[in-house]
């Protein structure tokens, strides 16, 4: 079964991470990428995408003729994706333990986080046949 | 550049969906084969995915031991992702012009959703980049 691990803040949560020490940038980065090293040897990766600060997120809605309208105004509370993991695992339960890995990477100062991850299950489709 | 194109709604939208008529769903799954299609030969095309329902969401949090914490009351407003696109485009504009094509999939009576699309830049693998662009003055300016 396939799950997605959801990181995602408001604004203010990329504000304050932006105003961590580069030391603990470096240090939460390289949690991050020894997370999914860690996932891979394990087997259950799937795929991870790390998303630019959410400054630039345009929302767009059709237009009467089908084009695109832009908006970029946001509520206060919009909560950002930051990032995600889809992970192959046996159970519900395995993608909670490794969501609680990933809730626990290291804030300023190298302490252990408790930030929130959605685990949403994926649907699952068959295979598209190659053309 | 990669972008991500994301479907999102609260579960009051969701349930709208799950009450649409089969031939409404049918012609709606029909246009998003078509985009999907037309992002292959067009060479865009990265990957796309449906989330199970927001009934199945899970919060997962980190206990003082590290032992995982779940979670599944949500607030009534909630935003859940519902599906997404990732494309490989020249630009912003292009992604926002896939977007748009998603937001005009037909609704009940044929009818566009004219559903709210967010597009994000992906910086997967660029992590050092993200590092440098979080310590730039102006985002160290309070709020």
């Amino acid at each position: 079964m396939k799950y997605m691990l959801l990181m995602s803040g408001a604004k203010s949560a990329f504000h304050d991470y932006a105003n961590w020490t580069k030391e603990d940038l470096q240090a939460n980065m390289a949690f991050m990428r020894a997370f999914s090293k860690e996932l891979k040897d394990a087997g259950v990766y799937v795929s991870s995408e790390g998303l630019a600060f959410p400054d630039q997120a345009k929302l767009v809605r059709a237009g009467a003729h089908g084009e695109p309208m832009t908006d970029g105004v946001f509520p206060e509370s919009k909560e950002f994706l930051a990032g995600f993991w889809i992970v192959d695992v046996e159970s519900a339960e395995q993608a909670h333990n490794i969501a609680a890995r990933l809730s626990g990477a290291p804030g300023p100062g190298g302490t252990r986080g408790a930030m929130p991850v959605e685990v949403r299950r994926l649907v699952e489709r068959p295979a598209e046949q190659p053309r | 550049m990669k972008f991500i194109l994301m479907m999102s709604g609260a579960r009051t939208g969701v349930d709208q969906y799950r009450a649409w008529s089969p031939s409404d769903r049918d012609k709606h799954s029909a246009h998003l084969t078509r985009l999907n299609q037309e992002l292959k030969e067009s060479g865009e095309f990265v990957a796309t995915q449906p989330l199970a329902g927001p009934d199945e969401a899970t919060i997962v949090r980190a206990g003082k031991d590290g032992a995982p914490i779940t979670d599944g009351v949500f607030p009534e407003t909630k935003e859940f992702l519902l599906g997404y696109w990732i494309v490989d485009v020249e630009n912003a504009q292009r992604a926002c012009e896939i977007a748009a094509r998603l937001s005009a999939g037909p609704g009940p009576g044929g009818i566009p959703t004219n559903m709210p699309i967010e597009v994000r830049q992906i910086m997967t693998g660029r992590g050092d980049e993200l590092i440098a662009e979080a310590a730039k003055p102006e985002r160290r300016r309070p709020l």
